[in-house]
């Protein structure tokens, strides 16, 4: 009786030991499992809204299709829970073979052994027909991003473009705005100002010039004006610069000056974005993946540069997102082969364009793309001149963490109420910031070793 | 001395088997994260790679971390909803206990929100709290009051949160209370009805001790929860809302462990965090022993 007792005791304990197994090592349930007749499974985790997940599942139905042998497994999350998932994964040692990530979290997935170099496996992409920059963020030598080995693909590249309300100036009677000169800073405060207006007649405003929110738009004034939140080496914050301060004071003063935007608590960007769909807004930032949600829009509309500041030149920022194959990976040649399909591919990537969620990373097929003029919006060549010519990347994603990037919004609200002054701002924030960047520069150094 | 015969021995064969699966399940999933979190906190880790070991640096770190010290005393601001709830929660299960048309319905409406999903309950409220469209102002405008946009104002964000917890988790509490009303023994009421006590007293004598033991197991677990709090301020304010004024610890916790690379840091908040809990409910139910023997 003691025995069998034992013995089942034995049983439960190796039966918990499987079950932990199972929790810490599961990337060879993704990977190594051969399958029936030879096939080769790998798992590709991403995230997006509905009409992404969708496109990039069919997409992804297709590569099975002309990859035979392959089975990919999916795993999907919605945009915020994604971060979290994928390092609670990196964390277990569970990473999927395929998967998307953060461009400024490229070093330390590299330098923690999580991203593989995939260089060789990439050779016979045809590289002069992707974008330059959009493949130059996926490259590291372990010092600098920009040159050496690559360790993923551009999803897409996101170009931030300003768009606005056609219909609006129509009625207005306003010349619509010049698509090759930027407007200076203000002239567009002046047409703002011309399209503020009570349209019912009961007193209350009713359609405003604009509305951006903070941590998307404000680089764009602040570029513009030749400032920067980074010097050049990316190691000192340049905010107390009084080009910065100057830039965020006229962002700033767009609400508490010169009125042009809905009040002081509506910035936030939900109310902004419905107005500009409800028509209540004459400018409002358009991204390519806006451009399904888009078409319903019950006006016509069309891109513009960014108004430009004291440098006479546009600026906005240029997103982008990775895909990358697990160091772990057991089929990484296979994983790659996805990578390079939804990427680079023709077929992947003309199916992806085709519903609407992203601008073809394929020169050839964005000029052809952006030379139709009769989808909205008309000037879609605006998109191609942010990714060749004048878009930047977020000041996050070229520092190790982005943990001085968020305190500047963190702290900033005040200065949007006109409570403090944009000066006085710059100069009380710059040594808090510079702080936790020579903290994220410390651990960068220690996370090579 | 007991006499052990096989049928007993052969049942706590099977006894210790199901009780092993709990346990290899608590030391799997809670002792070995717990101790590997705690051991995570004298670390300098990333999340990603080598966990080096440093000491105490964490915890000099954030008791110096400014941040550190808004989230916390965010957190605790936000429990003054729990005594709010734990009012209203017995009132209304006093109310409901009643014979009178509808309980039934009425013990329905306030317990839907327990049941529904946190995340849907917050995305419905950050919708109810949308400065121009959203109800709450649009009901504020019927009496002619022009409601704030309360999730982006640093003064009404945190009680927009506590009010929306409120509607949440009332319910919750509502239904222990009613099951605790309905065991109290009714020769009591009408011994003191018979005695003429008023219905002040009778609550205060009869009802609210009666029920103690319920708003002691309340208390306790609310506080619990409340040191707790992330998905609602997660969903509602993703950036913890203006300057910082609705992100809570484990808000804060969470920031730095998935989006700053410091696995190690936060796993040190973690800890102070646990160790906050462990102290408030140690001294709970030392108060909460004193108090019974005061009333015995």
């Amino acid at each position: 009786m003691k025995k069998s007792l034992l013995a089942t005791m034995a049983a439960t304990i190796v039966l918990g030991g499987a079950i932990a197994g199972c929790s810490s090592n599961s990337q060879t349930e993704g990977s190594t499992e051969a399958g029936q007749g030879g096939t080769k499974q790998i798992s590709f985790m991403f995230r997006g809204g509905p009409e992404e997940q969708k496109a990039y599942e069919a997409t992804v139905k297709k590569f099975e299709a002309d990859h035979p042998g392959v089975k990919v497994k999916i795993i999907t999350t919605t945009g915020d829970q994604y971060a979290t998932k994928l390092k609670a994964a990196i964390t277990g040692k569970s990473v999927p073979d395929v998967f998307y990530f953060d461009p400024g979290d490229l070093r330390a997935y590299v330098n923690a052994g999580v991203l593989k170099d995939i260089t060789e496996y990439v050779k016979d992409v045809d590289f002069d027909n992707l974008w330059k920059r959009g493949v130059d963020i996926y490259r590291y030598d372990g010092n600098n991003v920009g040159q050496g080995s690559i360790y993923g693909l551009p999803k897409d590249v996101g170009p931030f473009a300003l768009g606005y309300n056609k219909d609006m100036f129509t009625a207005a009677g306003i010349p619509l705005p010049d698509k090759e000169k930027p407007y200076t800073w203000d002239e567009f405060i002046k047409v703002n100002q011309q399209l503020v207006k009570d349209t019912n007649g009961d007193g209350k405003i009713d359609q405003y010039g604009t509305g951006f929110n903070v941590n998307w738009a404000l680089q764009a004034f602040v570029w513009s004006n030749g400032a920067d939140w980074l010097d050049a080496t990316n190691t000192k914050v340049t905010i107390d610069d009084p080009k910065f301060a100057e830039a965020l004071q006229y962002f700033a003063d767009m609400q508490n000056v010169h009125k042009i935007t809905p009040s002081i608590e509506d910035a936030a960007t939900l109310d902004t974005y419905q107005r500009w769909m409800k028509g209540e807004l004459a400018f409002f930032p358009v991204g390519p993946w806006d451009l399904a949600t888009y078409e319903t829009l019950p006006f016509d509309y069309d891109l513009i540069p960014y108004p430009a500041g004291s440098t006479g030149k546009s600026a906005t920022f240029l997103g982008s997102l990775g895909i990358g194959v697990s160091s772990s990976s057991k089929n990484p040649e296979e994983a790659a082969q996805l990578v390079t399909y939804l990427t680079a591919s023709p077929e992947g990537m003309q199916q992806l364009v085709d519903a609407k969620v992203q601008i073809p990373n394929l020169i050839d097929m964005a000029e052809k793309w952006a030379a139709d003029t009769t989808t909205k919006p008309e000037n879609k060549a605006e998109f191609l001149r942010i990714v060749e010519d004048y878009g930047k990347p977020m000041p996050n994603t070229l520092t190790y963490n982005s943990e001085w990037y968020q305190l500047f919004f963190t702290d900033i609200q005040p200065v949007l109420d006109g409570k403090v002054t944009a000066a006085d701002y710059v100069k009380a924030e710059q040594p808090k910031m510079q702080k936790l960047l020579d903290k994220a520069i410390e651990q960068e150094a220690k996370s090579k070793k | 001395m007991k006499v052990r015969s096989n049928l007993y021995r052969k049942e706590s064969y099977y006894g210790y088997l199901f009780v092993l699966a709990p346990v290899v399940g608590y030391l799997l999933f809670t002792m070995y994260p717990l101790l590997y979190s705690l051991y995570g906190s004298f670390t300098d880790w990333d999340g990603l790679g080598q966990m080096t070991f440093i000491g105490l640096d964490n915890f000099k770190d954030i008791l110096a971390d400014e941040l550190f010290y808004k989230a916390s005393f965010n957190t605790i601001f936000m429990m003054i909803g729990i005594p709010i709830e734990i009012t209203l929660a017995l009132l209304l299960a006093m109310g409901l206990n009643r014979k009178m048309f509808g309980t039934t319905t009425f013990r329905v409406i306030y317990y839907v929100p327990v049941i529904s999903s946190l995340a849907a309950v917050s995305i419905l409220w950050q919708w109810a709290y949308n400065g121009d469209y959203g109800l709450v102002n649009q009901f504020l405008a019927l009496f002619g009051f022009e409601g704030p946009n309360w999730l982006t104002d640093k003064y009404t964000v945190k009680p927009a949160l506590i009010l929306m917890m409120i509607w949440k988790n009332i319910g919750y509490s509502m239904l222990l209370y009613l099951a605790a009303l309905q065991s109290v023994p009714k020769d009591y009421y009408e011994a003191a009805q018979l005695d003429g006590a008023n219905s002040w007293n009778i609550f205060w004598n009869i009802t609210f001790p009666m029920v103690k033991p319920v708003t002691f197991f309340i208390v306790v677990t609310k506080i619990i929860g409340g040191a707790q709090i992330f998905t609602e301020v997660n969903i509602m304010t993703p950036t913890g809302g203006p300057e910082y004024s609705s992100a809570t610890v484990v808000f804060y916790v969470w920031k730095k462990a998935f989006e700053n690379l410091q696995m190690g840091y936060a796993s040190g908040m973690a800890m102070l965090l646990g160790l906050f809990i462990f102290v408030i409910t140690l001294v709970q139910f030392r108060m909460n022993e004193r108090s019974s023997k005061d009333m015995e």
